[in-house]
């Protein structure tokens, strides 16, 4: 398939999230749709689903079917924002973090992984010396998720889950992961290696079905 | 008491800031942005229209928001609102100063510019203060009430231009409690709605 257009990301047609559109960091592998044009479209051509924290959720949750089987079909579904409706399978709602100190905000590296690799966590946890930009509360966790980063009380900022579906989801309670792009800080790998992490993902997820096929 | 109805986008930053109970408590009704154009906004006084709504779906019903405010209804727009709904919107993109509070001898650039508005029995300019995406030239008539130095309108008040009354902010308060974040936009909320809901507007 062609490689362009193996990522699709929803557009929630906030003026926040127009800008996306026309990045050229993302036109090499990003397809765009309208949120409202989900239901009906055709997500088949497409490895993974990227939703942001600024999409109308209830149209999800009206979608939650469609969510799941594209799931289900071994996709990969990578969500940046804070959940309140149980569209998601295997995701709770967000927990906002009660801050009492910016240290309460430190982000830790709580197993090393590909997507975080090289990257530094005071550049997570701080912008400008400010901290609190990354993540401010966390999603309770499915069983047996893969958790990559935590905030000080051990709150999953971010987790990988392989079970609620026969896909992968990743959940990050902070801004869109994809928006982590630009160079000058080490945050800025954070987008392609988690674009290879997805392909990667998306491979190991379609392998047992090959392999089925000549067994 | 004013009956208020807000516009609902359904992100969470909207959930959150709509339905913190403390604001909810102001809103006599939440209507979700799709349903809109099947919705009647007759026996309402006042509609908000928060930040980051989808902009097509704002664009389509931007007719009804006007008829309702020729009817006499109070508009409150936050910002920012780059596509232009609002009758004389004159909207100036400018690059959002989020750091400014860090420079030595820090001005937020905001001046107060009718401090006799009962807006400001209220709230404060300091909980106006933290970002601004851009400014508005409002239409001959309308009262600036909070401006840059350089007089562009951060948040204005507009009756000339229909019947009813136009409350404009390039300021995003219900966006940032919506997101946890910003401090001032929460004591901005808390002045905010009691003053839409019963002050002198």
């Amino acid at each position: 398939m062609d490689q362009r257009t193996d990522f699709l990301m929803l557009d929630s047609g906030c003026c926040f999230g127009e800008p996306r559109l026309k990045d050229p960091n993302y036109q090499d592998f990003f397809s765009f749709i309208d949120v409202y044009d989900l239901p009906g479209h055709d997500l088949s051509p497409y490895k993974c689903l990227v939703i942001t924290g600024l999409i109308d959720q209830e149209l999800l949750y009206k979608q939650k079917e469609q969510i799941r089987d594209f799931l289900d079909g071994g996709k990969v579904l990578v969500f940046s924002g804070n959940l309140f409706l149980p569209w998601l399978p295997g995701a709770s709602a967000f927990v906002p973090k009660e801050i009492r100190n910016h240290s309460d905000y430190d982000v830790t590296i709580a197993k090393e992984h590909p997507i975080f690799a090289g990257v530094q966590t005071y550049d997570m946890t701080y912008n400008k010396g400010v901290a609190g930009f990354f993540a401010r509360g966390h999603h309770p966790l499915p069983d047996g998720a893969e958790v990559l980063l935590t905030l000080p009380g051990g709150e999953p900022i971010t987790y990988i889950d392989r079970n609620s579906t026969k896909g992968t989801i990743l959940v990050h309670s902070g801004n869109d992961l994809f928006g982590y792009n630009h160079p000058g800080k080490s945050t800025g790998r954070i987008a392609l290696q988690l674009t290879e992490w997805a392909r990667n993902e998306y491979r190991q997820l379609q392998e047992p079905q090959e392999r089925g096929a000549y067994a | 008491m004013r009956k208020i109805a807000a516009l609902y986008g359904g992100s969470s930053q909207h959930f959150r800031s709509l339905n913190e109970p403390k604001y909810r408590k102001y809103y006599d009704r939440l209507i979700y942005l799709p349903d809109l154009e099947n919705t009647s906004l007759d026996e309402f006084d006042a509609l908000v229209v928060p930040s980051q709504l989808h902009m097509g779906l704002v664009m389509k019903s931007r007719e009804k928001i006007k008829q309702f405010a020729e009817k006499g209804g109070i508009v409150v727009a936050f910002g920012p609102q780059p596509r232009e709904w609002i009758p004389g919107q004159n909207w100036e993109l400018r690059p959002t100063n989020f750091w400014w509070w860090l420079d030595k001898n820090a001005k937020s650039g905001l001046v107060l510019q009718k401090p006799d508005y009962d807006l400001f029995s209220y709230i404060t300019l300091a909980d106006a203060t933290w970002h601004q995406h851009g400014v508005y030239w409002p239409p001959e008539g309308a009262e600036v009430l909070i401006s840059t130095e350089d007089g562009g309108a951060v948040l204005y008040v507009d009756k000339v231009s229909t019947a009813g009354t136009w409350i404009v902010t390039t300021l995003d308060p219900d966006f940032h409690f919506g997101s946890y974040f910003m401090p001032a936009t929460e004591r901005f909320l808390d002045g905010f709605l009691p003053w839409l809901a019963e002050g002198n507007v």
